[in-house]
């Protein structure tokens, strides 16, 4: 008599799956073996959303002409609407403008004040929000349409302050790992302490531990945070954010949070400068 | 092919469940944003891909489990191998209690999938993102998923019917 309900279920070919499954897992977690093939994917997927926009703009300006074709008397009242449309798009256009050429200034008063003329700049092409407001993975997409060759690892600005470093180039795309990303180091200093910061996982934080000292930290809260210059890859003694918090993490150390000072995504338009470096 | 007959789907009908499943994706991705804030998160592509084994268990093996998650993790994971050994393991236990579920009750069919989502949710924190692990996220994820599940099962189940 059976004692179960009977089932074709081959253990043999979950048990292979499942097996592979996890060691792909694992090498993709611990070494990363994986990531040339998402980012070409990620690539591909954002030139598919380009094509697919232009298309669809394409089609509906075809079918708006010949649907003008059959109604030009309702044309010219459209027209006539569309000129008052015009004129106010126009005067949104041009405060645009005016705010785009403001950033593009400022970069490049901040280009001249650093005394470095090999920075352009890119406009992002996509930030992954899901993981940027959940998880640990905080990267973000620029659009490299004149393909210009950027050197692996060179640091990214926006808005008044460093925001990461580049990852890697897929296709016509430049693949930025955030400061808050779990897997990003930055060397920080403040008026009390020098340590590698890594990225918090969450939304424009950073976090570092220190050892306990006599000092009272809680009167250190506030405090700017600038870039040490240990490493070579990031200019000293830029400002990237403040001391938010700071709380007990074990009996000898304290972790000290620290709030960027640049949102990313609050900025369109993002700096690249410096020559290849080694390290992230 | 001892008590089942293995029968071959066609690839048309793949790639029609293959969509289904993108689709829920797709919706994790454009909602999650949204729902993150209210310690939400949603799993409308794990969901349907569990639908489609427990409806059609007899035509969905492991070799269709293993490409399914291979393609969302290809277009949505971050690492390769997640959703292949989610999809693998929770194919397999469908697999395995099948005909048992056929007798439970919507809420406890919901309870199962409602809680399996969550299972994944929660290893896919600690795995890929453990400072954002949250209880609050988990419960309520486990409750809204639960309700949702009930309502997907009869869309889901309209659509196959009208397709397959």
């Amino acid at each position: 008599m059976a004692r179960s309900t009977p089932t074709y279920t081959p253990v043999r070919n979950y048990a292979i799956s499942f097996f592979l499954s996890a060691l792909l897992l694992f090498s993709d977690i611990s070494y990363g073996a994986f990531a040339p093939l998402r980012g070409f994917v990620t690539a591909s997927t954002l030139y598919a959303q380009m094509i697919s926009r232009g298309i669809f703009e394409g089609i509906s300006a075809t079918f708006s002409s010949f649907h003008a074709n059959k109604n030009l008397i309702q044309e010219n009242k459209e027209l006539k609407e569309q000129i008052l449309k015009i004129r106010t798009t126009d005067f949104i256009n041009k405060k645009d403008n005016q705010e785009k050429i403001q950033i593009i200034n400022f970069h490049k008063d901040l280009i001249n004040s650093l005394k470095n003329k090999d920075v352009a700049i890119y406009e992002i092409a996509s930030i992954d929000l899901r993981n940027y407001l959940c998880c640990s993975t905080h990267r973000i997409f620029l659009r490299n349409d004149e393909n210009v060759s950027v050197g692996k690892n060179s640091p990214v600005f926006a808005g008044e302050s460093f925001i990461g470093q580049i990852k890697d180039s897929y296709l016509n795309f430049i693949e930025v790992i955030l400061f808050s990303d779990f897997n990003h180091v930055l060397p920080i200093k403040s008026n009390f302490l020098y340590c590698d910061a890594k990225g918090k996982g969450k939304p424009m934080l950073i976090s570092c531990k220190v050892n306990k000292t006599n000092k009272n930290f809680n009167y250190q809260i506030g405090d700017t945070v600038y870039t040490s210059g240990l490493g070579g890859i990031f200019l000293k003694d830029i400002e990237i954010g403040f001391i938010s918090a700071i709380d007990s993490f074990s009996i000898d150390e304290v972790e000290v949070l620290i709030t960027l000072k640049a949102n990313p995504l609050e900025e369109t338009f993002y700096g690249i400068m410096g020559e290849e470096a080694d390290e992230i | 092919m001892g008590l089942w007959v293995k029968k071959l789907m066609k690839f048309s009908n793949h790639l029609i469940i293959l969509s289904t499943i993108i689709l829920g994706f797709w919706l994790d991705d454009s909602l999650n944003p949204l729902t993150i804030k209210l310690f939400l998160e949603l799993n409308f592509g794990f969901l349907i891909f569990t639908y489609w084994v427990f409806a059609m268990p007899e035509k969905l093996h492991s070799s269709a489990a293993l490409f399914y998650g291979l393609v969302a993790d290809l277009l949505f994971s971050n690492v390769i191998g997640f959703n292949m050994l989610f999809f693998i393991a929770t194919s397999y236990i469908i697999h395995l209690y099948v005909f048992r579920f056929r007798i439970f009750s919507y809420f406890q069919l919901s309870v199962f999938f409602s809680g399996s989502s969550t299972f994944y949710t929660a290893c896919k924190y600690l795995l890929l993102s453990p400072y954002n692990y949250s209880y609050l996220v988990l419960i309520l994820s486990f409750l809204i998923n639960a309700v949702l599940w009930v309502g997907l099962y009869f869309i889901m189940r309209a659509f196959r019917r009208s397709i397959f």
